[in-house]
């Protein structure tokens, strides 16, 4: 049988294009290389417990905000997503004092002001900034780290206002203000969890395309994406299977896109040398706490910890002295009852800490490898309890991950968190397009605009867009 | 770098990496023609410039890029000391 469609990979894009054009009629297979969907949004179980990966929380989902329309659209608005505290939907320690997200535009540059009076006026403008985005012409090239000087004298509220966006990667010379600013202008409107996790969007998705006659398999590696006559014509899994279609679309990370395409008249060695050239962001550790029954009161935010005011640091030094220098604490939405039963804690990790491991896989690490998982989780901890005092008393398992594991997982070059490295200086290069040289491959995913719920959501459907405009 | 080793250089990648016959450059042809580029190749043509010159072309200049002389000029400007 040949599809019209064949999409590769079952993150959130890639699902989001196979819903959609299965929906309008086209046959869809979908081809992924894990035993289950999901990508970035896959979810394990231990126990009877369910333990989110890459998915934490989302931004605008209110009605009216931007993520409504288009998870309305979607399907996924009768999820049960869970609003975080419009009071602070995420609180910042730094260096022992702590502030406050509130949300709303207005809400949040009031808040601030609060502990930064004479920075109102520059709050103001920032959220105005952030309530009507500018286009990527006019932004792209600045840097977030610039913007945020050129405007705020208070370094403390530099660090401030930056300290939420360690879910990117913070580097003052590349992170651009285009991505700073979508992903901020998203949660300041409203920010909201998933209770059950990730998983559930999968499954929505998932159920939409087998409805609409579409297929997903799993355990289909792709090795080779076939040329004939300046087209694709065939995806050549690892396990023999050979699929047949009109249009592929790879949710891969474009430089693996492109090694499976061995002989091409399209793809010139120079975009092969580019795309492998490219830097991506890095990687990140994350504990997962389960908690002894009835000990911890759920909280409704995030919390982001920083023990020096050196948020805008390379990751390098991520692991000073004592211990970890930065965590992300969230918690999962309670089934019933006023306590939560999970905690995550998520710290970057560079790779140089993984390269060791990195010929290894899944469930093969050594002793060393678990003494540095085991290491890092209690320094999350330790930095934890600065805020959740006795947290380290109600753990009763640690489920840990690490870059490696991501990378094993999702298929993501040195187990990136993110993908590809947006620079301003260096937009183009570091942008890109669904289209590809051979016309009948697109690209979507989290490396070619704006990472996250939001931009892999509006990347999707612009993939989406360009298929449709084939005629099929 | 000087001028001529610039032309001489810059025309035999261009002529590589783009698969056209040298032949076919001249000073005041339009590159975009003559290497025949679409969105995507023109961001390899800035790449190639990159990689090879360590010059980085900001999109706002990249109007002025429009012929093979305005390259050569750009990068005989641009040039690291």
């Amino acid at each position: 049988m040949k599809y019209d469609v064949i999409v590769i990979g079952s993150g959130f894009g890639g699902l989001i294009c196979a819903r959609q054009l299965a929906l309008s009629g086209l046959s869809v297979l979908v081809l992924e290389r894990e035993s289950q969907p999901g990508g970035c949004l896959q979810c394990y179980r231990r126990g009877n417990q369910t333990f989110d990966t890459g998915f934490h929380y989302v931004g605008g989902l209110a009605e009216g905000q931007k993520l409504h329309e288009v998870f309305d659209s979607l399907g996924l608005m009768h999820l049960p997503w869970h609003r975080l505290s419009a009071d602070g939907f995420d609180q910042v320690t730094i260096a022992g004092e702590k502030f406050v997200y509130a949300e709303g535009f207005d809400r949040f540059a009031d808040t601030l002001a609060g502990y930064f009076p004479e920075e109102r006026d520059a709050l103001r403008a920032y959220v105005q900034l952030l309530s009507d985005l500018p286009p990527l012409e006019q932004s792209g090239g600045i840097s977030a780290y610039g913007y945020l000087c050129s405007k705020f004298r208070s370094p403390l509220l530099i660090d401030v206002l930056a300290a939420t966006s360690m879910k990117m990667e913070l580097r003052r010379e590349s992170l651009p203000l285009f991505t700073f600013a979508h992903v901020n202008s998203s949660f300041i409107q409203s920010s909201w969890r998933l209770r059950g996790g990730g998983e559930r969007i999968v499954r929505s998705l998932v159920e939409d395309i087998v409805g609409a006659g579409g297929e997903v398999v799993c355990m289909a590696e792709v090795g080779e994406l076939m040329e004939h006559e300046g087209r694709i014509v065939a995806a050549r899994c690892n396990n023999g299977e050979v699929y047949e279609a009109d249009i592929f679309i790879s949710d891969v990370h474009p430089a693996l896109t492109l090694n499976w395409i061995h002989e091409s008249t399209r793809i010139k060695p120079l975009l092969r040398r580019r795309v492998a050239a490219l830097e991506n962001t890095g990687g990140m550790f994350t504990a997962s706490l389960v908690l002894k029954p009835d000990t911890l009161p759920y909280f409704n935010h995030n919390k982001y910890i920083f023990r020096k005011a050196n948020v805008w640091d390379e990751p390098m030094p991520t692991l000073c002295e004592e211990g970890v220098d930065r965590v992300m604490v969230g918690c999962q939405v309670p089934q019933e009852g006023t306590f939560t039963q999970q905690v995550d804690l998520i710290t970057p990790l560079p790779w140089e800490m993984c390269r060791i491991w990195q010929e290894t896989s899944v469930g093969h690490r050594d002793e060393d490898y678990r003494q540095m998982k085991h290491n890092l989780a209690q320094a999350c901890i330790r930095l934890a309890e600065t805020e959740l005092p006795g947290l380290g008393k109600m753990v009763e398992h640690i489920y840990t991950s690490t870059p490696l594991t991501w990378r094993d997982y999702t298929c993501s070059p040195n187990g990136s968190a993110f993908g590809i490295r947006k620079d301003c200086r260096q937009l183009l290069l570091t942008m890109f397009s669904p289209r590809t040289p051979v016309s009948n491959l697109l690209l979507t995913g989290q490396s070619l605009m704006v990472h996250g719920l939001e931009g892999v959501a509006m990347t999707a459907l612009q993939t989406t867009r360009e298929v449709l405009a084939m005629n099929l | 770098m000087s001028r001529n080793e610039i032309i001489e250089q810059v025309n035999g990648l261009l002529s590589e990496e783009f698969e056209i016959e040298q032949s076919e450059f001249t000073p005041d042809s339009s590159l975009k023609e003559t290497l025949q580029l679409d969105s995507i190749n023109l961001v390899d043509l800035i790449a190639l410039v990159q990689m090879t010159y360590q010059i980085t072309i900001p999109v706002e200049e990249l109007h002025k890029i429009q012929t093979f002389n305005d390259l050569y000029n750009y990068i005989e400007e641009h040039l690291p000391a």
